[in-house]
């Protein structure tokens, strides 16, 4: 399940994708080439606002900023 | 069981019966270094089952703890390294645990695990007492650890079994079509 309820099934699609390629490619040393980058990039986006929403007090990840507290977002 | 193994099963680890109070794994970031070992950092939800009157003290939203944990696989060197430390809102106490899964030296089949925890307390002085509770409970969750990952690994066995028995049928039905419609 995911922090964030509603991004609980991209979690899961991207998971899937993540282990097999995770076992059949990575641990056999065939690292190149990334097929889930973007089920990684939803599913991402949801957690990021999910963790801003409930506030959660995550330290030392670029996507978060160097600074905690409300932040100006124009986009 | 094999390093290969272990390492998938850690991977999928959460949820599992022995650690009911995982309630929610989510991937913060993953990346391949230049060295070609994975990064991950992951956030982990847990739920205590705090009693009814302490969480109307500090509300529902704060009955969750948060562990941030950051995990490193290298599949050329065959090691993974997790690190994870609790963020909680309280931050009175704070435990950091380092888990590294290794081939074993003399048995390829098998995987070490070697597991230290750090446990800092501030703030308000607590007995010595419940830090010595807290390192029982961290040694007994160890064994827990190795137990969820046995049953991670089972899981995944069986699906692999479930999966070759359904394709086998699968594969009989169509042969057995495909004859009669020959005839």
């Amino acid at each position: 399940n995911s922090v964030g309820e509603a991004c609980t099934e991209l979690k899961r699609e991207y998971d899937q994708c993540f282990n097999r390629w995770f076992a059949e490619k990575f641990l056999r040393g065939e690292s190149a080439g990334d097929p889930c980058g973007q089920l990684f990039k939803r599913y991402q986006l949801c957690v990021q606002k999910a963790i801003k929403e409930k506030d959660i007090p995550i330290e030392g990840l670029e996507f978060m900023g160097p600074s905690k507290g409300k932040t100006e977002n124009s986009s | 069981h094999p390093w290969e193994t272990v390492t998938m099963a850690a991977m999928q680890k959460y949820p599992n019966p022995m650690n009911p109070s995982v309630v929610g794994v989510d991937v913060l970031d993953r990346h391949v270094d230049p060295g070609g070992k994975l990064h991950s950092h992951r956030l982990l939800s847990t739920e205590w089952g705090i009693p009814a009157i302490v969480k109307s003290l500090i509300g529902t939203c704060r009955t969750k703890t948060y562990v941030q944990e950051h995990s490193v696989v290298d599949p050329v060197k065959k090691t993974m390294e997790l690190k994870s430390s609790n963020i909680s809102f309280t931050n009175l106490v704070s435990v950091d645990e380092r888990l590294v899964y290794k081939p074993h030296p003399h048995e390829p089949d098998k995987t070490i695990l070697t597991q230290e925890a750090i446990i800092s307390v501030k703030g308000v002085s607590l007995s010595s007492y419940l830090e010595g509770l807290m390192a029982n409970t961290i040694s007994s969750n160890a064994k827990k650890g190795r137990e969820a990952l046995e049953w991670v690994i089972n899981r995944l066995n069986a699906e692999i079994e479930e999966f070759t028995a359904s394709a086998r049928g699968t594969m009989r039905n169509s042969m057995a079509a495909a004859a009669f419609v020959e005839k």
